[in-house]
Parts: C-alpha cells; sequence; structure tokens
C-alpha cells in the first residue's frame, strides 16, 4: 500500500491511447515516464481483439501499482484509463465519492463514447470550430451568474427547450465552477455554434486537473462536490472534451440545440 | 444572489430565495449553522431557489450527514422542479435519507 495522497505524492489520473494500427502507444495526460508501455499495449490490443471494456482492480507492480486500469477499445484505436490512488480510501461517513468511483464514472463515459480526452492537435482542431457567439472571462464567484446569464441569453436567442436550456445552464456553471476551484482562480468561457451544436469551451491556465483535488475541500470553500460537478456534466451532455497539462486544463461541452 | 430568512422557534425554518452556487455557500453556510444553533430540528424551504448546482448541493448534503451524526433533523421542502433535477442527478435522497423530505 502506497502512502497517503499530498502535495507531493498526489493521487494522479493517467490516460494513454493505443492506436492499432501504427502499433503506438501515446501517454495523453500524467507522466509517461516509467509507464510500462509493452505490458499496456499488449492489454489493450487484447481488449481490442474481444471488443471488450476491460477494467483492472490492482495495486501489484504489473501496472506500477495503478488502483485500477481500464482498457476501452474504440475503432482503430483504446483509450487507457488508469488512476493511482497512493493508498487514499473514503473514511466512514464520508459522502464524497471515491476517486475510483469516478475513474469508474469516466471510464464509462469514454466507453460509451460522450468522453474524449484531447492530444494538443485534437484541442485546436475541436475549440477552434463554428463561429463564436458569446465570450466571457470568469474570474471570481461573483461571475458565475453573468456567465450563466450569458449562456441563457444564448439559449433564448437559439430558442432552446426550457429543460434543455436549464440542464445547459446548470453544466456550464459546474465547469465555470471547477475552473475557479481549481484551474489557477480562473480563465474564460466561450460559447461556439457547431452545426446544431452549441459548444462551450471552458479554458484556464492553471497547474492541470488533479484528482486529488476532487476529494479535498478547496481553497477554505469546504466544496467537496468535484466529483459531482463531473457527473452532472457527463450525464447531461452528448459530448465532453478534456484537455490537461501543466499549462493549464481545457473542457469542452457539446449539446445538440 | 441568494437571500435568506430565518423564522425562529422551535423548529426553526430556513427559507432561501435565489441562486445557491460558489458565490453562495458561504451564506448557505453562515445561516444554517446560525439557524441549528442548540435546536433539534430545522426546516429548509426551497420554495424559492432558482439555480443550484454542485457545491450548494454538497454542503447541503453535508450538513443532513453532520447534523444527523449530531441527533438533530435537518427537513427540506417545497423542493423545485429545477432543484429536484439536481437532487435526482446527484441521487441526494439515497444519501441523505427519504425522511429528511417532508414532500415525500
Amino acid at each position: 500500500m502506497g502512502t497517503p495522497p499530498s502535495k507531493e505524492n498526489p493521487a494522479t489520473l493517467q490516460v494513454m491511447r493505443y492506436d492499432a494500427r501504427r502499433g503506438t502507444l501515446t501517454v495523453i495526460v500524467g507522466d509517461p515516464a516509467g509507464v510500462p508501455r509493452e505490458i499496456i499495449a499488449q492489454r489493450a490490443a487484447e481488449a481490442m481483439r474481444a471488443r471488450s471494456f476491460v477494467c483492472h482492480t490492482s495495486d501489484d507492480d504489473e501496472f506500477l501499482g495503478a488502483d485500477e486500469i481500464c482498457f476501452i477499445p474504440r475503432a482503430e484505436r483504446c483509450e487507457i484509463v488508469s488512476i493511482h490512488t497512493n493508498g487514499w480510501r473514503r473514511h466512514h461517513g464520508d459522502h464524497r465519492r471515491s476517486l475510483v468511483e469516478i475513474l469508474n464514472d469516466l471510464a464509462a463515459a469514454v466507453a460509451r463514447g460522450t468522453l474524449s480526452f484531447l492530444d494538443d492537435d485534437e484541442l485546436v482542431a475541436i475549440s477552434t470550430e463554428g463561429h463564436e457567439i458569446f465570450a466571457c472571462t470568469v474570474n471570481d464567484s461573483a461571475s458565475l451568474a453573468q456567465a450563466r446569464a450569458g449562456v441563457a441569453q444564448v439559449l433564448d436567442d437559439q430558442q432552446v427547450a426550457p429543460d434543455a436550456r436549464r440542464r445547459l445552464e446548470l453544466c456550464v456553471s459546474e465547469a465555470t465552477t471547477n475552473m475557479l476551484v481549481h484551474g489557477g482562480g480562473g480563465g474564460t468561457m466561450k460559447l461556439l455554434l457547431v452545426g446544431d451544436r452549441l459548444r462551450a469551451v471552458v479554458a484556464d491556465h492553471g497547474p492541470g486537473l488533479s484528482f486529488l483535488n476532487w476529494t479535498e475541500e478547496a481553497g477554505g470553500l469546504n466544496q467537496p462536490s468535484m466529483g459531482y460537478g463531473y457527473k452532472i456534466i457527463l450525464d447531461n451532455l452528448e459530448s465532453v472534451y478534456l484537455h490537461t497539462g501543466d499549462e493549464g486544463t481545457t473542457l469542452i461541452l457539446d449539446r445538440t440545440i | 444572489m441568494l437571500h435568506t430568512r430565518v423564522e425562529a422557534g422551535e423548529i426553526p425554518v430556513v427559507y432561501l430565495e435565489g441562486e445557491i452556487d460558489l458565490d453562495s455557500v458561504e451564506t448557505f453556510r453562515w445561516v444554517m449553522s446560525d439557524a441549528m444553533r442548540g435546536v433539534a430540528e430545522a426546516v429548509v424551504d426551497f420554495g424559492k431557489v432558482t439555480f443550484i448546482d454542485s457545491s450548494g448541493t454538497g454542503l447541503l448534503v453535508r450538513f443532513c450527514l453532520d447534523y444527523k451524526a449530531q441527533g438533530v433533523q435537518l427537513r427540506l421542502r417545497n423542493i423545485p422542479p429545477v432543484v429536484d433535477d439536481v437532487f435526482s442527478m446527484l441521487k441526494v435522497r439515497t444519501l441523505v435519507g427519504d425522511e429528511a423530505f417532508l414532500d415525500a
């Protein structure tokens, strides 16, 4: 069992992609150093042959002590998501969702095609499609309501049905809240029209998404619900794209309107 | 913006009006902590809440569970559809128990 998470030893998410045609394994999120590429590529190829979503719960050395690693075949490639919790466990009476539960939700969202982790090139392509219809800066909690009001106005203009409108506003609010709390204190939100879809691009220049944050009270705000925010987003949108690294995080939300 | 009003009594009632998000969770926390001081039961009325997100819901769930552990009942009433929708997404009834809902 590893040591408890700390700033020096945080729980981490790793996302990799196995390309069956090229036989390559690319690290999309996380530190590529020390990845047991041969073993992971072999297991990814097995999952693709079986056309099966395969999860291993493990704390042994085969996957460098990953608490859970999921292989998710998608067309010509296999997405691989793993979480290393370094011994963190839900303690008694804590209603917050455990990291492994969050990983299961993320892996399931990848499997059903709702969630995609983006590499740098994919981020540029997706975040510049369509045409911009709204943009704002979100630098403090008071600006959350302004961002929601902007979204509401756009959705009114587009004559979006009330139920879809309410859920879109909620999802954008969750994404911008995540950015405020964990994205270095703020960033930008813009809305794009891409065909019949509304796309929200929420981007910050923070330190990158840390899954340790998802279980911690952040910044004294006692905001224990990061996993809940992502659940709302993943349950209510058709497509969610995530890019995260040392230079910031971009979350892209898509829904047909 | 969140507006609050507390109807004092043996069982205080906290009336909430407006939006419960990251910007207002501190107000929500302060009002609840104040209203719950020294009582065995309290009611939160959501009738005029127009928006709640996971920040507000997370804090509410924490309140319910923490007070329950101390033997204090926190009951929720007049849940409008916009709030009930979020509670359903996050399985709040399962987390805090149906008995916390006066409309159940």
